[in-house]
């Protein structure tokens, strides 16, 4: 496979804080990478930067083969980009947004006009042509965000938080639209700080705290890295102490916590956890309400990795 | 490519409310204002007919300099200075607490003028019946004198009648004292209106303003400052290629705001910009492009968010217009005058000043200056933006 | 005391505005502040007049440049054309007289030699006319009958030394009210300008803060919440007030305290709270900063110039004093140009002033139904 970005021992540094860590990776062709991480883990420095809109301090970034730099316009040509903020004229009708940023890639009017097109429908913006942002709710304000960034068919998008904020419906819009650029063939570099998404979208993953890689690979892959295989969660009022003391000494059990009538669970490896636990239930007695097993997560694994949530 | 910038940054522009309520409709709000207070105050500033009165007693009856000469004053011409009423003492003092004279003049041993206050007005009148009675100081020495040399010539003869004599020396004198002077040449410019200076603040005004529009396209193009700087700086678009069609189409929608405070203040304030039609579009584009180049100067200067921008371009115009005599035109007259230099370096005035030389003087080397100060001013402001523009990947943003 | 703490919050950030009007209401008065002779005593006006003498100064043109600087103020300038075309056009001279090279020789010789005057026209500049005229004609006369220049300064000196006298009747120390009547004409502008921006800036804050609450908690008192919201800005609409009143004390002394004095004080109280009430509706009709900030502008530039707070009333056309009558500054300014020449305090002379304030009761009452109407309207809607 072919890498289409490559990012080599990236650094950079605000006055005291290194925000970017000898950063390494490529990205290949075709796949979605995700680039996962709690706000402030240098995401969007890091795109910045390979955008050639921040100074790094170290390091080399080659797209396409060559080096980027700030008037490589033919490889800037061949890329989309979609900001974490929106960013289009309120002067300026949807229409006339896409237009204006398609134009600024795409010249011969005609094709641009099929391309604008395309990009409306991709989001689903048909209906909206001739409103103004002002008059669009926050989800479609995304979409049209993203038509603008994606309109002139580039081979490598770069989406940067593009669904903070938005509700379920545009979401799955945009996810859609997502996965059809990608089956369209283009190359894409997601950031977020959503799981779902990254488990839903991508092929492969880049977990980053404080500017360092800290794991990368399929979500697979990365949910191995949790050491915990089941979390069971039950409903369960005025638990007695001791019961939680009998609970912990179970097989597979490794942490067990009871908080306002939850208890919750989390095992190693193992089979019939479930099973155990409902026996271990009726055999005292116990009243419970609500019993279920999930299995972990991409913020389970960022949360064995660093110890705290994604999502703070 | 630069087409297609330039369309889109107008469209921008033009829909812009506030921008264009601020740097179109705001001159315009401001010179219809200025237009309805400040018409008549010139002409306020002329002599009106003055309303006196004059206590109709004995004294006055038999004193003929004071009867015939206010007669003369009071006469309904084009020259006429007094209103005058013929009334008893006590009808007069009614009439001054009523205010519907200034004073009276009452005749009795001596002239006596009463008045309600300090004035101008009250000035002339004292001053006419100061005339007066000078005059009739005159005529007594000029009489002496002459039936003296009368006598000395006669040298005993006879004399004849007195009275024909005073009646001829009176004559002469009346005459020399009312026939048309000329040993005064006025030599004074018809363009005296002050409140033409107004309008060329006005004008000045809307010239810095229209920085602002240049300053909000500015912004759109660079990355650290608005999102969509960011957009369009990843394009494969050269910085150069946007910032200066952004800029073309800022100046072009500043000379079209300017031409529409140009065509409202001559069509219907009547304001007069001197008789040089391509001098005064000159200024006009130089003064814009001054503007301009504040704009571009303040966007790529100052790090900070687009309000504060605004701010900073609101508060040096105004401090300029301040400065320049919009506020009063004295203010720009003691600047000039004690410290040339705040104006000389003050771009509003530059405008204003512009306007005024054309306007008043009859040589153009101090409009010359000033347009020349424009220019200076224009390319040392660009000069430091590209050099702060030069810059293509940033620190932060 | 949230509403208070978020009023004194925002209040904070407006500060600049309201030093800046602030400032320029002193600056005004202050640039106002002619040295005030205050005896009763006539004093002639005198004109602003800069002589330009070609000739030597002897004999009768020493007398002629005496004359005037007994009789007007000359002007230092410095004698560079500029200097003195600018000085005439800002009129800070009135009149510019040349007196020719050979003016005393030619004088003497009966020649009428030519005076060349530059002048601005207007009645300071008429007054100069007439001095330089009445001048001229006497030494004329003088000069013929009289053959010694001796003579003939004699004999003009002492004719033009003749005056008359002058009775002031008015007992009102007009100069000093005149100048209190601009402060308080002026602080129109200030009060306007200031208060209804501070005021909209501060009920736009609200109403985000009343959206953001009412998504959060939606059993807020509403009632209890405006009535709050009323008194702050009705405190700070009022210490602006007593603010300006106070800069009026400090700067006129306590020659202020007059019965004058109590009226200009009613009357400026009542402007501030119709400039509260302008405040409210605007407040309520519009909902965007920047427009707010627009219209404020408009309306206090407008009224203040319509009205005569900055351009004397006297000067404004009769047509546009009808368009004021529709604004309540007219009426306010009105009172404050009456209670300049007020000099008795009867029931009858005080008519027209009452009369101005019930004219301002009326627009409050206005303003404050029309925002009582709007806001309810707006509330159904929301609803």
């Amino acid at each position: 496979m072919k890498s289409i970005v490559q990012v080599k021992n990236l650094t950079k540094e605000y006055k005291q804080l290194r925000a970017i860590d000898d950063l390494s990776f490529e990205v290949q062709k075709g796949e979605i990478l995700g680039l996962l991480g709690p706000n402030g883990s240098g995401k969007s420095t890091t795109i910045n930067c390979i955008l050639s809109l921040l100074n790094f301090s170290q390091g080399s970034i080659q797209i396409f083969g060559s080096e980027m730099g700030p008037n490589a316009y033919q490889l800037k040509e061949k890329i989309g980009v979609v900001f974490q903020d929106v960013a289009v004229f309120e002067e300026l009708t949807v229409i006339e947004n896409i237009d204006y940023f398609c134009g600024l890639y795409v010249r011969d009017k005609k094709l641009r006009k099929q391309y604008i097109e395309d990009a409306l429908q991709l989001v689903g913006l048909e209906e909206f042509q001739s409103f103004y942002p002002k008059q669009l709710s926050g989800g479609l304000l995304r979409r049209l965000n993203i038509a603008c960034g994606v309109a002139h068919k580039p081979q490598l998008i770069i989406l940067d938080e593009p669904t903070v904020a938005v509700d379920p419906q545009s979401r799955n819009n945009i996810l859609d639209g997502i996965k059809t650029l990608r089956n369209q063939g283009a190359t894409i570099i997601y950031t977020t700080h959503y799981m779902e998404e990254v488990e839903i979208l991508c092929n492969r993953v880049i977990i980053l705290d404080k500017g360092k890689i800290i794991a990368s690979g399929t979500t697979d892959e990365l949910k191995a890295l949790a050491k915990l295989e089941e979390k069971v969660t039950v409903e369960v009022s005025d638990l007695e102490e001791k019961y939680i003391e009998e609970i912990s000494q179970f097989k597979n059990a490794q942490d067990v916590t009871y908080h306002e009538g939850i208890l919750c669970i989390s095992y190693k490896k193992g089979k019939n956890n479930l099973v155990e636990l409902m026996d271990y239930l009726k055999k005292e007695k116990i009243l419970y309400h609500k019993i279920f097993s999930e299995r972990p997560t991409l913020n389970d694994v960022f949360l064995e990795l660093t110890g705290k949530d994604l999502r703070d | 490519m630069f087409f297609h910038n330039f369309k889109y940054s107008l469209k921008t522009l033009f829909r812009n409310k506030m921008l264009i309520f601020w740097t179109f409709a705001f001159p315009i709000i401001l010179g219809t204002l200025f237009n309805m207070a400040f018409q008549d105050i010139e002409k306020n500033e002329k002599l009106d007919i003055i309303d006196i009165a004059i206590v109709d007693n004995d004294f006055f009856n038999s004193d003929s300099l004071f009867r015939e000469i206010f007669e003369v004053l009071g006469e309904e011409n084009e020259e006429q200075l007094f209103h005058i009423q013929y009334v008893k003492e006590e009808e007069a003092k009614e009439l001054l607490s009523e205010k519907q004279i200034i004073g009276y003049l009452i005749l009795e041993d001596s002239p006596r003028v009463v008045v309600n206050q300090n004035g101008i007005s009250e000035t002339v009148f004292q001053s006419a019946v100061e005339k007066i009675t000078q005059t009739s100081e005159i005529f007594k020495n000029v009489s002496e004198k002459k039936i003296n040399d009368f006598i000395e010539e006669a040298q005993g003869e006879e004399i004849g009648n007195y009275n024909s004599w005073y009646a001829e020396i009176y004559e002469n004198l009346m005459e020399s004292l009312e026939e048309e002077s000329s040993q005064i040449r006025d030599t004074s410019s018809e363009n005296l209106s002050y409140t033409m200076i107004e309008y060329y603040t006005l004008i000045a005004m809307t010239c810095l303003y229209g920085g602002i529009l240049g300053m909000t396209g500015m912004n759109q193009c660079l990355a650290n400052m608005s999102n969509n700087g960011k957009r369009v700086s990843v394009s494969p678009i050269s910085k150069g290629n946007l910032i200066f069609s952004s800029a073309c189409a800022s100046y072009i929608a500043q000379l079209v705001g300017l031409l529409l405070l140009f065509l409202y203040t001559i069509f219907v304030i009547h304001v007069d910009y001197g008789s040089s039609f391509p001098l005064i579009v000159l200024l006009s584009l130089v003064g814009s492009f001054a503007g301009l180049s504040l704009g571009i100067f303040v966007a790529s200067f100052f790090q900070s968010n687009e309000n504060t921008k605004v701010g900073i371009m609101i508060s040096f115009t105004m401090l300029g217009c301040v400065l320049s005599g919009m506020m009063g035109m004295t203010l720009k007259y003691v600047i000039d005058k004690n410290m040339p230099l705040v104006n000389r370096l003050n771009p509003v005035n530059m405008i204003t000043d512009g306007f005024y030389a054309l306007y008043y003087y009859d040589t153009l080397n101090r409009y010359y200056l000033n347009v020349v100060s424009l220019l200076l001013f224009s390319f040392l402001f660009i000069g430091i933006s590209t050099f702060c523009l030069r810059r293509q990947r940033y620190d932060s943003i | 005391m949230t509403v208070f703490k978020t009023f004194l919050k925002v209040l904070r950030s407006c500060k600049g505005t309201v030093i800046l009007y602030s400032v320029i209401l002193i600056l005004f008065a202050v640039l106002n502040m002619k040295s005030g002779d205050n005896s009763f005593n006539f004093i002639a006006e005198k004109p602003d007049i800069f002589i330009i003498n070609h000739d030597q100064r002897e004999g009768i043109t020493e007398n002629f440049i005496h004359y005037f600087e007994e009789n007007a103020n000359i002007v230092n300038l410095k004698n560079d054309e500029s200097a003195i075309k600018d000085a005439l056009f800002y009129r800070d001279v009135n009149y510019i007289i040349t007196i020719p090279s050979n003016f005393r020789e030619d004088f003497l010789k009966h020649k009428n030699p030519i005076i060349e005057v530059q002048s601005t026209g207007d009645y300071m500049a008429s007054l100069s006319q007439m001095m330089l005229d009445r001048y001229l004609r006497f030494a004329n006369v003088y000069n013929d009958t009289f053959s010694s220049e001796e003579e003939v300064i004699e004999h003009l000196t002492d004719t033009l030394m003749k005056t008359v006298d002058v009775q002031v009747a008015s007992k009102l120390d007009t100069d000093h009210l005149t100048q209190v009547t601009n402060y308080y004409n002026f602080a129109n502008y200030s009060i306007l300008a200031g208060c209804v921006f501070v005021i909209c800036m501060i009920l736009f804050s609200f109403q985000r803060e009343v959206i953001r609450k009412r998504t959060m908690i939606s059993s807020m008192n509403y009632k209890k919440y405006n009535r709050k919201l009323l008194f702050s800005n009705g405190l700070f609409a009022i210490f602006l007030w007593a603010f300006y009143v106070l800069v009026s004390i400090v700067l006129f002394g306590t020659s202020i305290f007059t019965s004058h004095f109590i009226f200009y004080l009613l009357n400026s109280f009542l402007f501030t709270l119709c400039a509260l009430s302008i405040a409210f509706l605007i407040g309520n009709l519009i909902h965007n900063r920047e427009a707010m900030n627009g219209i404020v502008n408009v309306i206090a530039l407008g009224s203040s110039f319509l009205c005569g707070a900055f351009v004397p009333v006297e000067y404004l056309p009769s047509f546009v004093l009808r368009i004021a009558h529709f604004l309540p500054s007219y009426w306010y300014i009105n009172t404050n140009e009456r209670l300049k020449t007020m000099e008795s305090f009867q029931l009858e002379t005080l008519k027209p002033i009452l009369m101005n304030m019930v004219v301002l009761i009326f627009f409050i009452l206005l303003f404050v139904i029309i925002t009582n109407i709007i806001s309810s309207k707006l509330r159904r809607k929301s609803a």
